[in-house]
């Protein structure tokens, strides 16, 4: 079918081919992509920054203009030679025959020298105003099946141009896989199938990628699918990708597992015994919903999410003064994220609100969007732009600075008209000398091109034309932002939220969404983020679709299928738990107090966030259980600023270090249930209750009986015991 | 001989203010623009980066930085720098709008007229004579008949698919004679009938350099493949006889002189160095290696006690020719110097490059006595934005110290010993490359990227 299909469109097409040159070759249309194709503009050649050897060409042609100057008449004669055109030292350099650094791009005979010459031989014309520019490519087809060790197939890329024309672009386009180890494709574009598994590959043409699904499958006639019951589209979609991989899930955890699970993921603390207990002898069917339900209207998930958004919009105090980062700017932004969260404003206009914020940065929290988001004494839009494009779309245009996202869409006049909303971002010092007055300043000019210095209005990402030149243009980029049928905005916070839940984005990393990154499960990922905008961007309705689905329920023991699987969530992920939910976790299950200076008594570290000078990191690093845990040190505007890797300093910690040394004593757990008169198997099994919200097993409960052998009164004993579980990889991780 | 323009340099500059009566001084007009925008962070009271502009004195001594102003040179004056930045973030005063046009011009005429402190003050430029001087026996005809070719051989031409743009060309300074570079050959063209008198067969590859001698009896050519080799070669213009080959390079040559006494040629090229053989046994004398990107333009003093080498960065030195020592380094260029010429008293050397800039060097002291930062300035179409390629391509002196201009504006300038623009030609298809003045004076001649010969006859 797929062949079929390739033999009909290249029956169609032009063929790229030299014997069309009637005319001469066009600069733009025939001679640059060479220049592409060959590798020639590449960043580690002369597309590099300051070029290669004294010569310099735009990466992957993003400066046309610029480029054939430096051809053609940076130094007359030389590069290009019309009089003797093979004695062009073009010619010469990138057919090997004098040395060139960057070796042999091609033969004499290959139709890449040709066009070059031929165009050389035409007088090396410029083009004329009006040449057609390609406005889009195809890769065909787009999506590859192969069994492992199948045959390999061609692709085909066509590349539509602005005139209306179509052409076959495969000779000139490059090539890349997104996971070699599943399929390679050669700088032809063909596929070869690897390793079980799926991935995507690419090709380049001009300034688009564009990507195609392959997926390669195990020779098992024997793979069934075990028609698990769903609960939501979001188990229709995840079985649907299940199938067409071949996995099975994982079966349904048990409450155990679940209640812990959904406590720490909703609430940001594991459940206590009595919540345990309530939970397991509830004997309605329905007992997981409610207690989402319950869950999501607590205030621990409302404490939770700010916590979450505090640490993405770069929230902190203490910052010198020129920055706008006092505590009490902080802390009146932290207020109203809580109360936002709290109330379950419709998410989109929570983040409007932040984006047309104006005024003093101590009375009016969200105009802190403008002092956290770039720690800076001075305002600098550039760079205010791309941490907002990164926060509220997951996109990283600031590529686009220089040059066009050489992976994405983005190309310079892209990135410059966004910059160009907050060009007229200003801070001015208020009343006292902790106080920013934010304002947009309407008479300043837009951003310029880099190229050609071309003041480019403000537009939307994508956008065709600029924003209306009235009032604060903020309000349209807000309003474009907010919009349900944006199509950045919903899909960013979906799947952020589903990372949240799963350990892992449907896009990973969450916060570097492009073209040559796609969704592992795209349809899950627009069916969430039209849920989303369906529901008015209710954070509560999207969240509790999540924690309701099978999917988010399935047991993490994987099955004879699904143990390789990472990314298609066929089994519940182990997830280190985040620094402060483990702190609290440890708060809860000692029934110690952990306190905090500069924050209250009783503040839990879910609550915190860093308020003293060098909080974050360094010496002055204010609470090294936060430091040793990886919590978000605002150093960026990344969302690996929140670390949740395992390492050998984290293990030391809670072996030797005093949160768990000092806590399981200072809550009197075990005195109170000696003096209860507990027997040692009832002590043992709320030990393990406390702490994994399970029943030990009963090889568990032999070990651990053995170890008390007759010291059933000794207080240590016991205490040694709930070191250990505080201590175990287990209650450390969701899972 | 012409009667020569008698004029001194220093003062010209400032003739935008030449209807007011007292010239720029500080206690006048300078110090209110420093106390309205400068002397709140730069004053007696506060002295950022050690600058102390509320008195004259101070004002002279600069910060820590460095000399704030030199007399005479903007562009070594870092307060000029800091008031003209484009980066509106670093631009002084610091987060202020820029200073209005009408003062920064003000600054500009009193740097430029040598810092008076007040009315009655003397510049602080240095004052030099550049009234131009023939020396004794540069501009003496040599004996014997003119240097014409005579019957040169017939040579066979390379086959070319089309002409080589005109990257090289000379006019013979005593003859009616010009002689023109194209692929494997150079041409040698009569500038009053445009009649070709010759061709000199040059299978070396593309000619870079086309040189003829002081007395014109010898035409250096020098070029060659590009990555493959290079060789500069002399040539007997009346026979077309080759009389020696100079250097094996592994680059095509760019830039090369013959000095006055026909004793040695200087070569230099994408090496970054220069290299100075001599011509009789063709032996290598010493290598200049000071330059740091490719050697784009060479030129030995009429007076043989100077030689001038540029590069593409920009660097500019001057060097004694017998022993290689250095001389003089003329700082100012920011860009490839694209083209040098001496004029034919030797006390001044002119440079062209890619950064706009013209200047007339005052080589005694290596001062940048007349500089032109836009010499060449292009039209601005509709609808381009950004700096437009303005660089200057070649400049070339004739016996009475005018200079002839080349320019990215596609347009060929004509400018008097003194700096002014007198005549300027547009070439409209192509980019004009080799500006030449005939040997008499009455003929301008120009090649150009399309490898046309432009000639304009002036009275």
């Amino acid at each position: 079918m797929n062949r079929n299909l390739i033999i009909l469109l290249t029956a169609f097409l032009i063929p790229f081919s030299t014997d069309l040159f009637a005319e001469a070759p066009s600069f733009r249309r025939d001679v640059m992509p060479v220049f592409f194709r060959a590798g020639c503009n590449s960043g580690t050649c002369h597309g590099s920054a300051r070029g290669k050897d004294g010569f310099m060409l735009s990466l992957f042609g993003y400066d046309a203009r610029g480029d054939y100057f430096r051809l053609t008449q940076e130094l007359i004669g030389r590069r290009v030679n019309v009089a003797a055109p093979s004695e062009s030292l073009m010619l010469k350099k990138a057919s090997g025959q004098v040395p060139h650094t960057g070796g042999k791009r091609f033969e004499l005979e290959s139709p890449y020298y040709q066009t070059l010459l031929k165009w050389i031989e035409a007088g090396a014309p410029d083009d004329p105003a009006n040449v057609p520019e390609p406005v889009e490519i195809k890769l065909e087809p787009d999506r590859l099946l192969f069994d492992v060790g199948a045959a390999a197939k061609p692709t085909v890329v066509t590349a539509r141009y602005s005139d209306g024309t179509t052409r076959d672009v495969s000779k000139l386009s490059r090539f890349v896989s997104n996971n070699p180890d599943t399929a390679t494709i050669s700088a032809d574009g063909v596929v070869t199938p690897g390793k079980r598994g799926d991935t995507f590959v690419f090709a380049r043409f001009n300034r688009f990628t564009i990507g195609s699904e392959v997926i390669v499958l195990p020779k098992d006639s024997a793979y069934q699918w075990s028609n698990p019951p769903t609960q939501n589209y979001i188990d229709e979609l995840i079985y649907d990708r299940l199938q067409k991989l071949h996995l099975l899930p994982s079966e349904l955890c048990d409450d155990e597992t679940f209640v812990r699970r959904v406590y720490l993921d909703l609430a940001g603390v594991p459940p206590t015994v009595e919540q345990y207990r309530a939970f397991l002898s509830d004997a309605n069917p329905k007992k997981r919903d409610v207690l989402v339900d319950q869950l999501l209207a607590s205030e621990e998930f409302s404490q939770v999410w700010t916590a979450i958004w505090a640490e993405w919009v770069r929230l902190m105090g203490g910052g010198y003064a020129p920055t706008g980062t006092d505590v009490k700017a902080a802390e009146a932004y932290y207020q109203w994220i809580h109360e936002q969260i709290k109330s379950n404003r419709p998410f989109n206009e929570f983040v409007a609100d932040q984006v047309t914020a104006t005024g003093s940065n101590l009375t009016n929290g969200p105009a802190n969007l403008y002092t956290m988001l770039v720690h800076s004494p001075r305002f600098t839009p550039k760079e205010f732009a791309a941490n907002f494009s990164q926060l509220t779309m997951g996109i990283q245009i600031q590529c686009a600075e220089c040059h066009n996202h050489p992976f994405d869409r983005w190309t310079m006049s892209d990135y410059y008209g966004f910059v160009s909303f907050f060009t007229g971002m200003k801070r001015k010092l208020g009343a006292e000398p902790r106080e920013m007055y934010i304002f947009n300043d309407r008479s300043m000019p837009p951003a310029k091109q880099l190229v050609d210095d071309r003041p480019i209005p403000a537009t939307v990402l994508g956008g065709e034309a600029p924003v209306p030149e009235m009032g604060d243009k903020r309000q349209a980029l807000a309003r474009w932002l907010a919009a349900p049928d944006n199509p950045h905005f919903g899909r960013n916070y979906s799947n952020r939220v589903w990372a949240h839940f799963f350990g892992r984005g449907l896009v990973e990393p969450v916060d570097d969404m492009r073209i040559s990154n796609p969704p592992t499960n795209k349809p899950l990922l627009d069916a969430l983020a039209n849920r989303f905008a369906d529901s008015k961007f209710n954070l509560r309705a999207l969240i509790r679709d999540i924690c309701t689905s099978r999917v988010y329920q399935l047991a993490s023991q994987p099955n004879a299928t699904n143990s390789g699987d990472t990314r298609q969530f066929s089994r519940s992920r182990l997830r280190r738990l985040r620094a402060d939910v483990l702190l609290d976790a440890i708060v809860v299950a000692t029934s110690s107090e952990r306190g905090f200076s500069y924050f209250p008594r009783g503040t839990k570290a879910i609550q915190y966030y860093p308020r003293t000078p060098g909080d974050t990191e360094g010496p002055n690093a204010g609470d090294p259980f936060f430091a040793t845990f990886g919590r978000s040190r605002r150093g960026s505007i990344c969302v690996c600023e929140t670390r949740t890797e395992s390492n050998l300093s984290q293990a030391l910690h809670l072996l030797v270090g005093d949160t768990i040394d000092g806590r399981v004593g200072g809550g009197q757990v075990v005195p109170k249930l000696l003096v209860a008169g507990k027997s040692p198997e009832e002590i043992i099994e709320e030990l393990f209750v406390r702490t994994l919200s399970r029943k030990p097993t009963s090889e568990e409960r032999t070990a651990m009986r053995e170890l008390v052998g007759d010291n059933v009164k000794d207080r240590k004993v016991f205490e040694d015991i709930f070191s250990s579980l505080l201590q175990s990889t287990e209650f450390g991780f969701n899972h | 001989m012409k009667q020569l323009i008698a004029l001194t340099l220093i003062g010209l500059t400032s003739a935008v203010l030449a209807d007011e009566i007292t010239p720029v001084n500080y206690n006048d007009h300078i110090k209110p623009i420093f106390r309205q925008h400068c002397l709140k962070c730069h004053g007696d009271d506060q002295q950022k980066a050690g600058l102390n502009l509320q008195n004259f004195e101070s004002a002279l001594k600069g910060g820590s930085g460095g000399k704030a102003v030199v007399a005479g040179r903007a562009s070594a004056s870092l307060l000029y720098q800091a008031i003209t930045n484009e980066d509106a973030e670093a631009r002084m005063p610091l987060n202020q709008p820029p200073l209005p046009e009408a003062q920064v011009k003000l600054i500009l005429a009193w740097i430029a007229d040598g810092l008076r402190e007040s009315a009655g003050s003397k510049s602080l430029a240095t004052n030099r004579d550049l009234t131009f001087k023939p020396t004794a026996g540069a501009m003496t005809k040599p004996d014997g008949p003119l240097p014409m070719p005579e019957k040169l051989p017939a040579v066979k031409r390379p086959q070319l698919n089309l002409k080589l743009p005109i990257v090289a060309m000379d006019a013979s300074p005593w003859a009616p004679l010009v002689a023109v570079a194209g692929h494997e050959h150079v041409r040698l063209l009569h500038t009053q009938t445009h009649e070709e008198l010759g061709v000199l067969p040059f299978p070396e590859g593309v000619p870079h350099v086309i040189r003829f001698s002081r007395d014109g009896a010898v035409l250096l050519v020098a070029g060659g493949k590009p990555v493959q080799s290079g060789k500069a070669v002399l040539f007997d213009v009346r026979t077309g006889k080759r009389l020696t080959e100079i250097g094996d390079e592994l680059d095509a040559v760019l830039a090369a002189d013959l000095s006055p006494d026909q004793q040695l040629v200087a070569i230099g090229g994408s090496g970054k160095i220069v290299k100075v053989y001599g011509t009789s046994d063709g032996v290598l004398k010493y290598k200049l290696t000071r330059h740091t990107d490719w050697i784009t333009a060479i030129g030995f003093s009429p007076d043989g006690n100077k030689l001038a080498t540029a590069d593409r960065s920009g660097g500019l030195h001057l060097w004694e020719p017998k022993t290689g020592g250095i001389l003089l380094t003329l700082a100012e260029h920011k860009a490839s110097v694209s083209s040098l010429n001496w004029r034919n008293d030797s006390r001044v050397l002119a440079t062209a490059g890619e950064d706009g800039l013209l200047i007339w060097w005052d080589v005694v002291d290596g001062w940048p006595a007349i500089s032109k930062n836009n010499a060449h300035p292009p039209k601005r179409a509709e609808g381009v934005y950004g700096r437009l390629r303005n660089g200057v391509l070649g400049v070339s002196f004739d016996g009475n110290g005018n200079l002839l201009t080349a320019g990215r504006d596609r347009v060929v300038r004509l400018w008097t010993p003194d700096g002014q623009t007198t005549k300027s030609f547009e070439v409209t298809e192509a980019i004009p490359v080799t500006p030449r003045i005939s040997y008499d004076g009455r003929t301008l001649i120009c090649g150009d990227s399309l490898g046309e010969i432009h000639f304009w006859n002036v009275p």
